[in-house]
C-alpha cells in the first residue's frame, strides 16, 4: 500500500522508465569522461521534466514538492550527477518563483519548457558557508546594473541559458546590501572560467563564472535591492530537499546493489548470516527513515506550513544516510564493490553533505530551532511513583 | 606493553619517509590518473630493501621485523596508497613462502623476491561464497607428477606484474574449503592467464585482475605447506596482511587529517579561520583519535606477530575498528575541506578513493567480529 496518490505513482513510474532508458545506461560513461551529458537535455525535451517545478500558468508541469522529490530520487538512483543538473536548474528557478515578477517568471521559465537549464550563482571563493562574504558588485548606472566579480563551484554554469546571480548593490550594508539578478547566457563580459574536475557527480557541470562589466537591465533585479540574502535563504529552503531526494536515490541504489550481490554470492542461501543480514536491515532502516523524513518535509511545504527546520533536517539526514549506506555497501561487497559502480555512489554521496549548505551549516539552523523552544517544565513527581 | 619504537625501528621509519618523499610524492597524482604500474618505483623500493623487509638475511632480506614493516607501510601510504598496496601484496606472498615453504622453495624464490626481481602475488579470493566453493572454484586434481589446476581466482592484486603467485586451490570439490591447499605458481606456467586489468575506485597503479588457470600442470614441489593445509595458511597470511592493511588505512587517514587541519587554519569564513569553529575541531579531533587508536592497535598486533605470539584476535579487532572508522576518516576530513576539497586538484579525493580499498571485507560471511566474540574471556 502506498501513501502516494495514483498521479504521483504514475509520475514516479514514468521517471523510473526515463532513468532506466536514458540515465542508467549512460551514467558510467559521463562519470568517466566528466563531460556534460547534452544528450540528457535532448532526451528530456519530450517530457518537460526540467519544467516540473514551473507553475501551470507558465506552461510547466506544476508538480507539488513531494512529486518533485519522487522524480529527483529516481534521478539520484540513476546518476546523482545528472540528478544534480536537474536539481540545480530547479534551484535557480526557485529564486524566481519566490521573488520574480510575472514578466520575470515568464522569461525565466520559458527555456525550461524546452529542457534548457538554469544556474544559481551565490558562492564565491571566499564566500562558501559564509555566503554573506561575497565580493561581487552590482552598480546602478541609468537603467542598468554593472556587475563585476567571480562566482565559483557554480553547477550548470557552463551550459545554462539563464542564471540567478547574487551581487552587492551596497557593499557597506553587508548582508543587507546583497541583491539578486537574472542574467542571460552570452551577455557581454559574462564568461565561463575553469571547469572543476570533481571527486564525484562528474556528469554535472561545475564552473567558475566571471563577470566583467556585465550590463544587466534594471528590470532583471529580483525583488528589491538588498533582498538578495533573503531570497537566497528562501530559495535554499525550497531547494535543499532536492539534495535529500538525490541522496535517498543514491542510498537505495547502493542497498539494491548489495542485496543483488548477496543473492549472487550466496546462491540458494536465503539467510547468509546475522552479521550480514543485520547490516542489510540497518541499511534498509536508514533508507526508509531518510525517505520518510524527506516526504514529511515535502508534505509540510505542500501544505503551506513552515518547513525551514525540516528542510535542513532532511538534507542533513538523507545525505548522511547516503554516505553511510554507500560506504557500508563498499565494505560489505569488498573487491566486487571496489571494481564496480559502488565507488561512484560513494563519491557522489560525499558532495551531498557539502553543497547547498554544508551539513554543519544545517546543524546550526537546526540547533537554533531546537534551542528556541525549550520544553515546558515537568512537575516533579514523588519518589516511588 | 611498550609502544615506543626502538632506535632501529625509528631509523627504518625515517628512511621510509625519506623514500616516500623522494619517490612517491612526485608520482602519486600521475599514478592515480594513469593507473600504470610504477615499475621504476618498485625497482627503487627493492634497492632500498623495502621488498624484503620481513625476510631473513640469508635470502637477502632486511630481517627488520613486523613492527618496522607496518611503520614502513604507514609511511609509504601517507604519500601513495597504491605503492603501499603493491608492497603489502608482494610481502604477504613472500611471508607465506618464508613460513610454510621448504628449504628448496625458499632458496628458489625468496632471494629474487627480496631483490625485487620477482614480484609476488597472493591469489585467495574466488567468486563463490568462499574459496573452494562455487562454479568458478579453483580445483587442484592430483595426477602422476603432481597437480593440475583448473578454475579461477578473483581480484588478484599485483596480477600481471607478479612473477610468482601463492595460489589456493581445493583438492576436493566436495570438501570445498576444507580441502584448500596452497601452491606456488609461476606466472610463466602454461595455462595461467591473467585477465584484463580491472578498474578500481582507487589505489590505482596496483593492478587487480582475475586469473584463469587452464590445465596448469604443477610438479609436486609446487605444493606449499601440506595437503589441505590451505585454509590454515590462508587465515594466518590474511590476518598478517590485514595488520599491514590497517597501517595503509592509518597512513592515508593521518595524511588526510594533517592536510585538513592545515587547510582549516588557512580557510577563513565568518571572519576567522574555520579551525577555531568547534564543529570543525570535532571533525578533526575524532579522525585524529581514530587514527591514533588504530595505530596503537595495529602496532600491538604487529608486536605479537614479531614475537611469534597469537595475534589473530588483535588483528581482527583492528580490522573491525577500521571497517567502521577507516572510510569515515576521509568522509570527515573531506567535509572540513568542503567545496574546495571536493576538487580532484586537491589531494583528499584521491585519498578518499584509496582508503576505501583498504577496509574491504573480502571474506564474505567471515566477519572479524566472529573471531573476536569467540575469544572474549
Amino acid at each position: 500500500m502506498s501513501i502516494l496518490s495514483p498521479e504521483q505513482l504514475a509520475i514516479q513510474k514514468t521517471a523510473k522508465e526515463f532513468v532506466a532508458k536514458v540515465i542508467i545506461p549512460n551514467a558510467a560513461k559521463y562519470d568517466k569522461s566528466g563531460e556534460f551529458p547534452t544528450m540528457l537535455l535532448e532526451a528530456a525535451k519530450a517530457s518537460k521534466i526540467f519544467a516540473m517545478a514551473v507553475p501551470k500558468e507558465y506552461g510547466g508541469l506544476n508538480y507539488d514538492a513531494l512529486t518533485q522529490a519522487l522524480v529527483l530520487e529516481e534521478w539520484g538512483y540513476g546518476c546523482a550527477g545528472m540528478g544534480t543538473t536537474l536539481a540545480a536548474s530547479i534551484l535557480s528557478m526557485d529564486s524566481v518563483l519566490v521573488a520574480g515578477t510575472d514578466a520575470q517568471k515568464s522569461a525565466y521559465f520559458k527555456p525550461m519548457l524546452n529542457a534548457e537549464i538554469g544556474s544559481f550563482g551565490l558562492t564565491e571563493p571566499g564566500a562558501g558557508s559564509d555566503a554573506a562574504a561575497g565580493k561581487a558588485t552590482a552598480v546602478k548606472k541609468g537603467d542598468n546594473y554593472i556587475l563585476n566579480g567571480t562566482k565559483c563551484w557554480i553547477t550548470n554554469g557552463g551550459f545554462a541559458s539563464v542564471y540567478v546571480i547574487f551581487a552587492l548593490t551596497d557593499p557597506a550594508a553587508g548582508v543587507k546590501g546583497i541583491s539578486a539578478f537574472i542574467l542571460q547566457r552570452g551577455l557581454p563580459g559574462f564568461t565561463i572560467g575553469t571547469t572543476d574536475h570533481k571527486l564525484g557527480i562528474r556528469a554535472s557541470n561545475t564552473v567558475e563564472l566571471l563577470l566583467k562589466d556585465v550590463q544587466v537591465p534594471a528590470t532583471n533585479l529580483l525583488g528589491k535591492e538588498g533582498e538578495g540574502m533573503k531570497i537566497a535563504m528562501m530559495t535554499l529552503d525550497m531547494a535543499r530537499p532536492a539534495i535529500a531526494a538525490l541522496s535517498v536515490g543514491l542510498a537505495q541504489r547502493a542497498l539494491d546493489a548489495c542485496v543483488a550481490h548477496v543473492h549472487t554470492r550466496f546462491p540458494g542461501k536465503p539467510f547468509p548470516g546475522q552479521t550480514l543480514q543485520f547490516k542489510l536491515a540497518d541499511m534498509q532502516i536508514m533508507v526508509e527513515a531518510a525517505r520518510d523524513c524527506l516526504h514529511q518535509a515535502m508534505l509540510l511545504r505542500d501544505a503551506g506550513a513552515p518547513y525551514t527546520k525540516e528542510s535542513a533536517i532532511c538534507k542533513t539526514f538523507c545525505s548522511d544516510v547516503a554516505m553511510q549506506v554507500t560506504a557500508t555497501a563498499m565494505s560489505l561487497m569488498g573487491s566486487y564493490a571496489y571494481t564496480s559502480d559502488i565507488g561512484k555512489y560513494m563519491r557522489d554521496s560525499k558532495i551531498m553533505q557539502i553543497f547547498e549548505g554544508t551539513n554543519q551549516i544545517q546543524r546550526l539552523v537546526i540547533s537554533r530551532a531546537v534551542l528556541a523552544h525549550p520544553p515546558a517544565p515537568i512537575a516533579a513527581q514523588k519518589a516511588g511513583k | 606493553m611498550n609502544f615506543d619504537l626502538t632506535e632501529e625501528q625509528q631509523l627504518i621509519g625515517q628512511s621510509a619517509r625519506d623514500f616516500a618523499k623522494q619517490y612517491l610524492e612526485p608520482i602519486a597524482v600521475g599514478l592515480d590518473q594513469t593507473g600504470e604500474y610504477p615499475k621504476a618505483v618498485v625497482q627503487a623500493l627493492a634497492k632500498h630493501d623495502f621488498l624484503g623487509l620481513l625476510l631473513p638475511a640469508d635470502v637477502g632480506g632486511a630481517a627488520a621485523g613486523f613492527v618496522s614493516y607496518v611503520e614502513v607501510i604507514e609511511d609509504l601510504s601517507r604519500y601513495c596508497g597504491a605503492v603501499a598496496s603493491i608492497v603489502n601484496n608482494h610481502t604477504v606472498a613472500a611471508y607465506t613462502i618464508q613460513n610454510w615453504g621448504t628449504a628448496e622453495q625458499k632458496k628458489q624464490y625468496l632471494p629474487a623476491m627480496a631483490k625485487g626481481e620477482l614480484l609476488g602475488g597472493f591469489a585467495i579470493f574466488e567468486n563463490g561464497p568462499m574459496p573452494g566453493v562455487g562454479q568458478d572454484a579453483l580445483i587442484a586434481t592430483k595426477h602422476d607428477v603432481g597437480y593440475v589446476l583448473n578454475g579461477k581466482k578473483a581480484f588478484v592484486r599485483n596480477a600481471g606484474e607478479a612473477g610468482v603467485y601463492v595460489v589456493f586451490a581445493t583438492t576436493d570439490p566436495a570438501a570445498g574449503a576444507k580441502a584448500l591447499t596452497a601452491f606456488i605458481v609461476q606466472a610463466s606456467a602454461v595455462g595461467v592467464k591473467v585477465g584484463e586489468k580491472q578498474e578500481t575506485m582507487g589505489l590505482k597503479g596496483c593492478p587487480v585482475a582475475e586469473i584463469t588457470f587452464e590445465n596448469v600442470v604443477l610438479a609436486e614441489t609446487a605444493l606449499l605447506g601440506s595437503l589441505n593445509q590451505g585454509a590454515e595458511i590462508a587465515a594466518k597470511a590474511l590476518a598478517v596482511a590485514s595488520v599491514a592493511e590497517a597501517a595503509q588505512t592509518v597512513g592515508i587517514g593521518q595524511a588526510a587529517v594533517e592536510h585538513a587541519a592545515a587547510y582549516a587554519k588557512q580557510r577563513v569564513q565568518f571572519g576567522k579561520p574555520v579551525a577555531v569553529l568547534q564543529a570543525i575541531q570535532t571533525l578533526l579531533a575524532e579522525v585524529a583519535t581514530d587514527c591514533h587508536l588504530a595505530r596503537l592497535g595495529l602496532r600491538n598486533a604487529a608486536l605479537l606477530i614479531e614475537d611469534g605470539k597469537p595475534f589473530e584476535v588483535e588483528a581482527a579487532m583492528v580490522k573491525s575498528f577500521l571497517v567502521r572508522l577507516g572510510p569515515k576518516m576521509l568522509i570527515d576530513t573531506c567535509q572540513v575541506e568542503g567545496g574546495f576539497g571536493y576538487s580532484e586538484t586537491m589531494p583528499l579525493p584521491r585519498m578518499f578513493r584509496d582508503i576505501a580499498g583498504t577496509t574491504l571485507l573480502d571474506a564474505p560471511g567471515d566477519f572479524p567480529e566472529k573471531l573476536i566474540a569467540a575469544n572474549i574471556a
